[in-house]
């Protein structure tokens, strides 16, 4: 099981929800999608990245 | 904040019995089966999509093993599991016959129904965040059917 994989599948799900949800013009979608998508990523892996040096 | 913008923000009495209702069997719809209430609604896209990823969710959640929410004595978040799961519509029972059986199913609650998964397995935490997810994301979708059927958004 690739844990990078079942975050990044997490938020993709996450992020066209909330897309569809909350915008209703395409050029919206995208953009809320796109941030939505890469601050889960990124901000989880760098948090990951945080946690590194603590027990 | 003004005092004159804090008039404006509240709607008399007036006003709220004014407001159309949705209609519950609309909205009980919408729970139970993802997607529906847009559908009917016209948003077929949009149905389709919510539908798309809830169902996605909740059956990743299943492959990894993970345990739909049932009430336990004792255990106050087991409610809350259960509340987040419970948002799964039809999902979240056609799982728990599979489980239970139908039998079982009935005989079962409150306190004895089983959930499934496999506190073992390596995705049994990861599962269980699918499918209290997709439990959340169709409770959105029936307040946003709500919203859409009174009005208040296109």
């Amino acid at each position: 099981m690739d844990h990078l994989f079942l975050l990044v599948w997490q938020a993709l799900l996450v992020s066209v929800f909330f897309a569809f949800l909350w915008r209703s013009t395409a050029k919206g979608r995208r953009n809320l999608f796109l941030r939505t998508f890469i601050i889960m990523v990124v901000g989880s892996v760098l948090l990951g990245w945080l946690m590194y040096p603590f027990p | 904040m003004t005092a004159d913008n804090s008039k404006t923000d509240k709607a008399g009495p007036n006003e709220a019995e004014a407001r159309p209702k949705a209609p519950p069997a609309l909205l009980f719809v919408a729970w139970l089966i993802p997607g529906a209430g847009h559908w009917i609604l016209g948003k077929k896209l949009r149905a389709g999509v919510f539908a798309a990823v809830i169902v996605a969710a909740f059956i990743t959640g299943v492959l990894l093993d993970g345990e739909l929410g049932a009430p336990e004595p004792g255990n106050p978040f087991s409610w809350l599991a259960t509340f987040a799961c419970l948002g799964n519509g039809v999902l979240y029972f056609v799982r728990m016959i599979w489980i239970n059986g139908f039998g079982g199913l009935l005989g079962g609650i409150p306190f004895g129904l089983a959930g499934g998964g496999n506190p073992a397995a390596a995705g049994f935490a990861y599962g269980n965040t699918f499918l209290y997810t997709a439990g959340l994301m169709n409770l959105l979708t029936v307040l946003d059917v709500s919203d859409i059927a009174r009005g208040e958004k296109s």
